[in-house]
């Protein structure tokens, strides 16, 4: 199994496309900071005396907003998550950041997640189906290893890969971050919104969590990638469906999740967490473990029907 | 001699269509086993069975006492095959292209590796891209390929495809000394009748997934009688008519033609002197595998 693995990764890292993927994260993120450096020397941030009553100001005017939304929860919680953590920060003498620093700079960089999202699924959806397109399958699949293995060692290889460039991302976010702004001056808690409250988390961690919570959707992407590329053996059509779904499943589960309840059923209601730890769910009555479960069925649909067809069908390309 | 394989009643349909109906032969311990049949007879439908690309619908494939279908990993480990075009990963070079199949068995040192290598004579070019490489030597790296693991059972579907004379004789003679040395057998595929007579021991013939004949190759070119040639000057009538029905002989302008056993010829060309016909030239016309192959087919 593991040679399988080491086979995968080889014929992975060997091709030009791979490590120009790796290559457009680490310049993304250093195009970043290059951004946000010239910015800082442009306009450096200025220590604002007046935080609280600005504070206040934007109090009032959030608690005259939430009175008039409606029934939309998720505005509701927006209002409400500002108004509690800005008191919180009134209460609790923290003054806003201005400048910049290394965790400010990791978070900002987490919406690189979406093209390692991107990067992955593409890997994802080629993994079975290039083997065919290039002939290789036959000389793959008469080997003594099952053919479960195979596919087994490929989808960690793919699991592997969206690790490796997240973990790229955040240590080179890390150090380049730290290179340009270097550490803040006092250490400053994240503060999060969880069930009506506010609660002081450690910056490191709750980063790292944040980068594994906005992975799953990728994560379940990429699985229904390889999934559509096991069982069709077409690349673009497993790309197609998954980056259309990627960048529109989002927005048509929160149109159907306004209107009906089934909604919540539907795996990209449930792929974002982070709303269970700081947020609102899409649907009234969703928990984590409900979301855990939908996930987990999915997850398991996609590899049976990847696993079952590859293993019986009949090789004729 | 034992067998290495064994095709008990084999049979294949997609979607209801019968494609192989019922192949039985088996191929013996150190022969090339020839597989012929014209474009879209099942050759390569039954290769693919036989190293488990497809699946059997009926009947059973046996390689070294192992049953395909029911222990792949035990049967599939004595095969070594090219189906169809030897494809490699094109970004690789020759050696990782290999360290890749070397690393799904087990047992594979660097030293058999290089051992392969320098047998198909790719030694110096090892080491560079696949996809620089000429298609004789992609069907070498291919041969390569399937050696590393010292098979028992060779199968090569259209080794020589596109490949030069000199290509396919360089294949041929690996393929004697693969089997004369090592006791490999070998199972080659093709529709090239000239090339198959020159490396098989013995050819099935199939037609329409159907095991037409199996024989060996002499047999299958000569047979118990060979055809032989007069050349001769004019035959007048009376031995014109005994040439016909004792011999059955076909009256040629040059002369006749006739389909004998060896041993007759004296007999006949003394009769010929003394009935003072000129004999210009006696000659055997070796019957090609090629008639052979369309009078067995169109039967």
């Amino acid at each position: 199994m593991g040679k399988l693995i080491i086979n995968e990764w080889v014929k992975l890292f060997r091709r030009a496309g791979t490590m120009v993927m790796v290559g457009i994260v680490i310049l993304m993120v250093l195009g970043v900071g290059a951004f946000l450096k010239y910015d800082e020397i442009q306009n450096p941030p200025q220590e604002n005396p007046n935080w609280k009553q600005d504070l206040t100001v934007q109090v009032e005017g959030d608690r005259a907003a939430l009175e008039e939304t409606g029934h939309n929860a998720n505005l509701k919680m927006f209002y409400e998550r500002r108004i509690a953590i800005n008191e919180y920060q009134i209460e609790h003498d923290l003054a806003p950041e201005t400048s910049y620093n290394v965790w400010s700079f990791i978070s900002e960089n987490m919406g690189a997640i979406g093209f390692i999202g991107v990067f992955t699924i593409i890997i994802a959806a080629g993994m079975v189906s290039s083997e065919f397109s290039w002939g290789t399958i036959k000389l793959l699949l008469i080997r003594p290893m099952n053919r479960s293995k195979i596919l087994l060692s490929k989808y960690i290889t793919v699991v592997l890969f969206g690790v490796l460039m997240l973990t790229v991302l955040y240590v080179v976010s890390a150090v380049v971050g730290l290179a340009l702004f270097g550490l803040p001056e006092e250490s400053f808690p994240h503060l999060a919104f969880v069930n009506g409250e506010v609660v002081e988390r450690n910056l490191f961690l709750n980063l790292i969590g944040e980068y594994f919570l906005s992975s799953i959707d990728v994560l379940m992407l990429a699985t229904m990638a390889f999934m559509i590329s096991a069982v069709f053996r077409n690349s673009s059509l497993a790309i197609g469906l998954s980056l259309f779904l990627m960048f529109m499943g989002g927005t048509i589960t929160m149109l159907l999740a306004a209107r009906y309840e089934w909604a919540k059923y539907i795996l990209f209601a449930n792929t974002n967490l982070a709303v269970y730890f700081d947020g609102v769910p899409p649907v009234e009555g969703m928990t984590l473990s409900f979301s855990i479960i939908i996930l987990v069925l999915h997850f398991a649909l996609f590899q049976l029907l990847a696993f079952f067809v590859f293993a019986k069908r009949d090789v004729a390309a | 001699m034992s067998s290495v394989l064994t095709l008990n009643n084999v049979k294949k349909t997609i979607n209801r269509k019968t494609i192989i109906n019922g192949l039985s032969f088996s191929v013996r311990e150190g022969e090339v086993f020839g597989f012929l049949g014209p474009n879209g007879a099942g050759k390569t439908t039954t290769i693919r069975m036989i190293v488990g690309l497809m699946e059997i619908s009926e009947g059973d494939i046996v390689i070294c006492g192992k049953s395909i279908k029911n222990d792949f990993t035990g049967a599939i480990r004595h095969i070594g095959a090219i189906v169809e075009n030897p494809e490699m990963y094109k970004f690789l070079t020759g050696y990782q292209n290999l360290m890749q199949y070397a690393r799904m068995h087990t047992g594979i040192s660097k030293g058999k590796i290089a051992e392969v290598v320098e047998l198909v004579g790719l030694t110096d070019r090892i080491h560079e891209k696949v996809k620089t490489y000429s298609l004789g030597m992609r069907q070498r790296l291919g041969l390569a390929q399937c050696l590393l693991h010292d098979p028992k059972l060779l199968i090569l579907d259209e080794p020589t495809n596109g490949l030069d004379p000199a290509g396919i004789r360089e294949i041929r003679d690996h393929l004697r000394m693969l089997t004369r040395e090592r006791g490999m057998s070998v199972i080659v595929s093709s529709h090239l009748l000239s090339e198959m007579e020159l490396m098989c021991d013995r050819i099935a013939i199939i037609q329409n997934g159907e095991l037409i004949d199996v024989q060996t190759v002499n047999e299958l070119i000569g047979g118990e009688t060979a055809l032989f040639s007069f050349e001769t000057g004019l035959i007048n009538k009376t031995e014109v008519t005994w040439l016909k029905s004792e011999w059955e002989a076909t009256i040629v302008e040059s002369g006749f033609t006739v389909e004998t056993a060896r041993e007759k010829i004296p007999g006949l060309i003394k009769k010929l002197t003394d009935e003072g016909v000129d004999i210009y030239g006696v000659k055997t016309v070796a019957k090609t595998l090629e008639d052979r192959f369309l009078e067995v087919t169109s039967k």
